[in-house]
């Protein structure tokens, strides 16, 4: 029988990994999500789960013993946080490029400087754009199924692409929530053995990553580009299976809250999300038409989803937990893709952004209202003044 | 059921007429005439044998072998960052040993190589190479030690000796040796500090016999194992193509290359020269060295003396004295 249990985002993502057979993990140390390698540490320790647990020496390593453990044809698992992201981006094009769908757990934290340990979507949104597959958390639960997810989806022969399975650090990390653990028999239904077309193998030898010339080297890009593009049908594909086995109710790339007859939506994705929804709840209960619409997905990302969703609403206020310093936006990444997003649509919605929970700061539930007040002057007066408002440090709306 | 994982007992071979016949670096490849690395890269596969994975960390070896569509290698090979090349290969070989014990593959586990250059071994991937030595995989890292970054226009790397020429360390009136700085020392660097090490080794393409049974041991200790391969260049180092071999030799008849195996603790050594001959004899074939003055020359002599003197590289024969300077 599946049972409920309250588990950290950490704890959820290490039941998933055991449930998944993964079969080499990699792991170092930083905070905060280094628990998820205790909690395999642990169950490799303890027998309930056959797998090879490497020490690597740096993220960097993490991600290349799993890139080569891939390689010959093994279920592989990794993770990391903050400048432990970062420090590993050489592997993640080779990883990607090479087609190998290694999973890293990333539990954000803040990059340097200084010393922070808060949660801030800056370090994974540095390496958005390698081909890898992405999405946030918003509670354990979601950690634990977007585990498995991305594993069916990573390990599809038409996508064959790693992912980043991403959860804010300490706000899903490190608070417990209800997870309902499933029968492994469910898993196994969902989940096929990982294979991989031409492992490394004496029997078949093969060439992994050999050199190429300029002009060979765009139908490689290309090639990586429609791994991305043919994703989405698959996404559909496992997520149609996924709720259906374990009796889940998913959208696959946005899903929506108390949208219908909504002028103005949070846009939002990750940990915030939670608060943004009874934000959204006691705004409702004020007579205020807002709803809320979460990303699942962030690559590939879902254009046609993000358009249809948003373009019913007056305005939208994207909540940014990143920075791109110097940016068209002036201030997080998302905002960037929304309008992109939106460009081809008739009627477009104003739209503005919200610097909010930068250094793994709370966004506690005035700080929606205050978004909330925001929107509502936007659609007053019939334009956005500005594409960014560093929550708390405005004079006012 | 966990399935046992066996690894291959490859025989040691007598006489270079008994050297397999079989090539798993095959011709198709574009490094220079002459090339050490090359050379000594056919014979390592040789000695591997069909059941091997070649990783190849960026050097080289990855650039001027692995063209796309006509890679030389006819077992597995995977090409890695020039930083990474002990973690990948780590990964290789974790992952045979789970999936040969949860029965998902048959067979032995296959001999996990990291082909690395002096740069991938010792400088920016000393940190992985360090990691899978310390790990305790069974997989064997080889430093193929041109004595520079040879692929990107021969700069100085860690193992470059004293007195190159090299791009990054011309001679000019202010500094007129060149490089200044004396060579890391990869096989020591490996004893040091690992001890889940079984064996390491130095060879030389000049005795191909000694190399081949070096990378056979190496492949039969379960463990960790380490070959520093002499791989003279002839472009990096400024030497006709032809002599190769030659000055291979020469650096062992010099002593500014030692052939020695180090097994549980202990050190023995091969091809030891009775008399060394000077530096000199094999400085002055190189245009590398050409630059040098006899102050250099006698910095470089007094350089490999106390190499030959130094604990953890006993000499069991007594060194005679280098040759007065002419």
């Amino acid at each position: 029988m599946a049972k409920e249990m309250e588990l950290s985002g950490c704890a959820a993502s290490a039941q998933a990994a055991r449930m998944a057979k993964v079969e080499v993990i990699c792991s170092y140390p930083i905070r905060p999500y280094t628990a998820l390698m205790m909690e395999l540490a642990k169950m490799v320790a303890n027998g309930e789960l056959d797998a090879e647990f490497v020490y690597g020496e740096g993220e960097h390593a993490q991600l290349s013993v799993v890139a080569g453990a891939s390689a010959a044809g093994a279920r592989v698992l990794t993770g990391s946080s903050g400048v432990g992201v970062t420090y590993a981006f050489e592997t993640y094009s080779p990883i990607a490029g090479g087609r190998l769908p290694v999973q890293m757990m990333i539990a954000d934290r803040a990059l340097d400087p200084p010393g922070d340990f808060g949660s801030e979507h800056t370090d994974a949104m540095s390496c958005r754009d390698q081909g890898w597959l992405m999405g946030w958390a918003e509670n354990p639960q979601e950690a634990f199924d977007n585990s498995l997810i991305n594993y069916r989806i990573g390990e599809d022969h038409r996508v064959l692409l790693p992912q980043y399975v991403c959860q804010d650090g300490y706000f899903v990390s490190h608070i417990p929530g209800k997870v309902v653990l499933p029968e492994q028999s469910q898993v196994d239904e969902f989940l096929p053995p990982y294979t991989l077309p031409h492992p490394l193998d004496p029997k078949h030898p093969v060439s992994h990553g050999p050199q190429i010339r300029p002009d060979q080297g765009t139908v490689m890009d290309l090639q990586r580009a429609q791994a991305m593009l043919d994703a989405p049908a698959v996404i559909q594909e496992a997520i149609g299976d996924f709720n259906r086995i374990f009796g889940r109710n998913y959208s696959p790339f946005v899903e929506e809250y108390m949208t219908d007859d909504a002028e103005m939506a949070f846009f939002i994705m990750g940990a915030h999300t939670m608060t943004a929804r009874h934000a959204v709840k006691h705004l409702r209960s004020q007579g205020v038409k807002i709803g809320l619409v979460k990303l699942r997905f962030l690559r590939p990302w879902p254009t046609q989803e993000v358009a249809e969703a948003l373009s019913k609403f007056r305005a939208v206020g994207v909540v940014e937990t990143s920075t791109s310093y110097g940016g068209a936006m002036r201030g997080g990444n998302l905002l960037h893709e929304v309008r992109a997003s939106l460009y081809d649509v008739p009627q477009r919605p104003l739209t503005t952004s919200f610097m909010a929970g930068l250094g793994g700061e709370m966004v506690p539930l005035k700080e929606f209202y205050y978004m909330a007040e925001v929107l509502a002057k936007m659609i007053k007066d019939g334009k956005a003044s500005k594409t960014v408002y560093w929550v708390g440090f405005e004079a006012e709306a | 059921m966990a399935v046992a994982v066996k690894t291959q007992n490859l025989p040691l071979i007598k006489k270079i007429r008994n050297i397999p016949k079989e090539e798993y670096y095959v011709p198709g490849h574009r490094t220079c005439a002459g090339c050490g690395p090359a050379l000594q890269y056919k014979l390592v596969a040789k000695a591997a044998g069909p059941n091997t994975v070649f990783l190849g960390p960026t050097g080289c070896m990855y650039v001027a072998n692995a063209s796309y569509l006509c890679t030389p290698y006819a077992v597995p090979w995977m090409h890695t960052q020039i930083t990474n090349g002990g973690a990948v290969a780590s990964g290789v070989e974790a992952a045979y040993q789970v999936l040969i014990r949860k029965g998902k593959r048959e067979g032995e586990l296959p001999n996990v190589i990291c082909m690395a250059g002096d740069g991938g071994s010792v400088d920016i991937g000393l940190q992985a190479m360090s990691a899978m030595m310390y790990r305790g995989h069974d997989a064997l890292f080889i430093c193929y030690d041109n004595e520079a970054y040879a692929n990107t226009g021969i700069q100085t790397s860690p193992t470059t000796p004293y007195g190159s020429n090299t791009t990054f360390t011309p001679p000019g009136p202010v500094i007129p040796e060149g490089k200044k700085l004396f060579p890391k020392d990869p096989p020591q660097l490996v004893i040091g500090g690992h001890p889940a090490v079984k064996y390491v080794a130095t060879a030389s393409v000049a005795f191909p016999v000694d190399l081949m049974n070096k990378v056979r041991k190496a492949l039969n200790v379960q463990g960790p194992a380490f070959l520093h391969i002499h791989a003279p260049c002839p472009k990096g180092w400024k030497f006709n193509e032809s002599k190769t071999i030659e000055i291979a030799k020469l650096a062992i008849q010099t002593g500014m290359w030692n052939l020695y195996e180090w097994e549980n603790g202990e050190y023995k050594y091969q091809h030891k020269p009775k008399e060394y001959k000077p530096v000199r004899e094999y400085l002055k074939l190189q245009g590398r060295f050409a630059h040098l003055s006899e102050a250099h020359i006698a910095k470089q002599q007094a350089f490999v003396d106390a190499k030959l003197k130094a604990p953890g590289i006993p000499v069991a024969i007594p060194i005679s004295p280098p040759r007065a300077e002419a």
